[in-house]
């Protein structure tokens, strides 16, 4: 069963001279219960497709489909279904922890005893428990990310969105967001994952899909597309993952070439 | 990494805990009209400018034109002193002052905004939940200052329930404003803009009957104090602390809100709604 289906998705910024093509038709098919990595330089259309598939956006030309509701036709309901953890860490720093998960809670509809319950047993599992009654603004930024986490999670998703969860972290927070999104890929939740780090993508996802200037131009599990791009060159070592984004958008080192010869 | 059959359940939704599909509008208005009223009372000096600007008008004004009206030999006045004819335009000019939009823009800036448009929320709450606030610590202040303006031996002639209704008012007001003011934050996602945008609508709470009443302004000041509908409900804030119960200007005054109310409103949902 299939958690997202985006068929030609596409995103055009401005119109007639001034149009600027962000996403140029993706097509996407995420499993349930998978951790699928979403690759690409800067501006390739990363974050702008997330917030297509998460009702944040609008889509200029094709359809999506987030655990089975049509984001375009019934973004309510697919609000519903999903939990986003966007670029910066989404939060109001006037608040405490446990204040905000509060309130995220009740905005999905829980009751209030619910809510105080629901913000507990999250608290407890992103381990801030300690911080809990403290503003925000004096987290650090890995707290702010598992809070962050945290308040994706009130609702029990069923797809979660993180667009790059690490980005900025220290490598000791980086590896606890890991644990957290193994954690809660464990519990059932199929979690759709943006990132520029390619160890994080090799260590955490099933399968992968790479964009660049709004296209897909490569997809399938991290070890089947390091096997691919060896049987291909016909190399002796097996590449690394880094090796497969390169190749799959080597233009970037011919362009950086091309700036050094501007030079 | 992925496991699925164990604990597959754990994503069932408590149905007791879980409220219906529908979103409600009020509901979740009051939700974030809390947390608003919060954000506020921890950032007590935001609410410096809302009181002492207004009270700084009010003493000067007063101090510059009180002899130019002496309460005896001034009709318009009625009796009272002339801190009574001024102290709508000071209720008024606080109720201008208000901070909904810069931290709607900070909302927007910090990625908080789109937290709360990612949940199935009405979206004319994430506009009214900050108006709510702006409600309330408009009663507040307005109460404040009508308080401070009872020491100096301004009367609300209209008595407690006039003193009410003229605290709704001003409050009303204060939400119309600050909704205009988030329309604009919405539109340009600037603090900047959006404080060169108050600066813009700034100048119609002066555009009004302020010194004298409406009859004995320059012909031109007339005009223009007629058209802005301002005058209105200031006309109706001064009417409760002057007259009393003056159902025409009453009725004018919160016609006014009324439809300027009805306009941001629209506004602002049409804009959250296709807000990319």
């Amino acid at each position: 069963m299939s958690a997202i289906v985006a068929t030609g998705v596409q995103k055009t910024y401005g119109t007639g001279t001034d149009a600027v093509v962000a996403v140029r038709g993706v097509d996407l098919d995420v499993a349930a219960g998978e951790v699928f990595g979403f690759l690409g330089p800067n501006g390739a259309g990363k974050s702008t497709t997330v917030r297509m598939l998460t009702t944040l956006m609008t889509l200029t030309a094709g359809t999506a489909k987030v655990a089975g509701v049509d984001v375009a036709a019934d973004p309510h309901g697919a609000r519903r279904k999903i939990g986003v953890a966007l670029q910066e860490a989404g939060l109001d720093s006037r608040q405490t922890g446990r204040e905000l998960l509060t309130l995220q809670s009740r905005l999905f509809g829980m009751t209030k005893p619910a809510a105080a319950a629901r913000a507990d047993e999250l608290l407890t599992l992103v381990e801030l428990d300690d911080a809990a009654d403290r503003r925000v603004k004096g987290y650090s930024g890995g707290m702010k990310r598992r809070l962050d986490l945290a308040s994706a999670l009130v609702h029990r998703p069923e797809v979660l969105f993180l667009d790059e969860p690490t980005t900025g972290l220290d490598p000791a927070s980086r590896l606890t967001v890991w644990e957290e999104v193994r954690r809660i890929n464990r519990l059932g939740t199929t979690v759709f994952l943006t990132t520029q780090y390619l160890e994080e993508a090799d260590q955490l996802c099933d399968r992968l899909a790479i964009i660049d200037e709004g296209r897909v131009v490569l997809e399938g599990t991290p070890t089947s597309l390091k096997q691919d791009l060896q049987a291909r060159k016909g190399l002796a070592a097996e590449p690394t993952l880094d090796d497969v984004f390169l190749e799959a958008t080597g233009r970037t080192r011919e362009r950086s070439a091309g700036d050094v010869k501007e030079i | 990494m992925t496991t699925t059959t164990t604990t597959t359940t754990t994503l069932v939704t408590p149905s007791d805990t879980i409220a219906p599909a529908s979103s409600n509008v009020m509901r979740d208005s009051l939700l974030l009209g809390g947390r608003a009223v919060r954000e506020a009372l921890r950032t007590p000096d935001s609410l410096f400018p809302t009181i002492f600007i207004p009270l700084f008008f009010l003493v000067v004004n007063v101090g510059q034109a009180s002899r130019i009206f002496p309460s005896g030999n001034t009709p318009f006045l009625r009796g009272q002193n002339y801190g009574a004819f001024q102290l709508p335009a000071s209720l008024l000019l606080s109720a201008s002052f208000g901070a909904a939009a810069l931290y709607l823009v900070e909302e927007i800036e910090g990625g908080y905004f789109d937290k709360l448009r990612a949940t199935p929320i009405a979206r004319m709450s994430l506009v009214l939940g900050r108006l709510y606030a702006e409600f309330l610590k408009t009663l507040a202040v307005g109460a404040a200052m009508v308080g401070l303006a009872y020491l100096f031996g301004i009367r609300v002639k209209s008595g407690i329930a006039g003193f009410l209704v003229l605290l709704v008012l001003v409050a009303l007001w204060a939400m119309v404003f600050s909704g205009f003011m988030q329309l604009v934050a919405l539109r340009s996602r600037s603090a900047a803009a959006t404080q060169g945008a108050s600066m813009v609508f700034f100048p119609l709470l002066f555009l009004t009957p302020n010194f004298v009443p409406r009859g004995q302004l320059s012909r031109p000041m007339e005009i223009a104090a007629t058209a802005n509908p301002v005058t209105y409900v200031m006309e109706a804030a001064r009417s409760l602390i002057l007259e009393g119960f003056n159902g025409t200007a009453l009725l004018r005054g919160f016609a006014v809100v009324a439809v300027a109310m009805a306009l941001m409103l629209a506004l602002s949902v049409r804009m959250v709604s296709h807000y990319d």
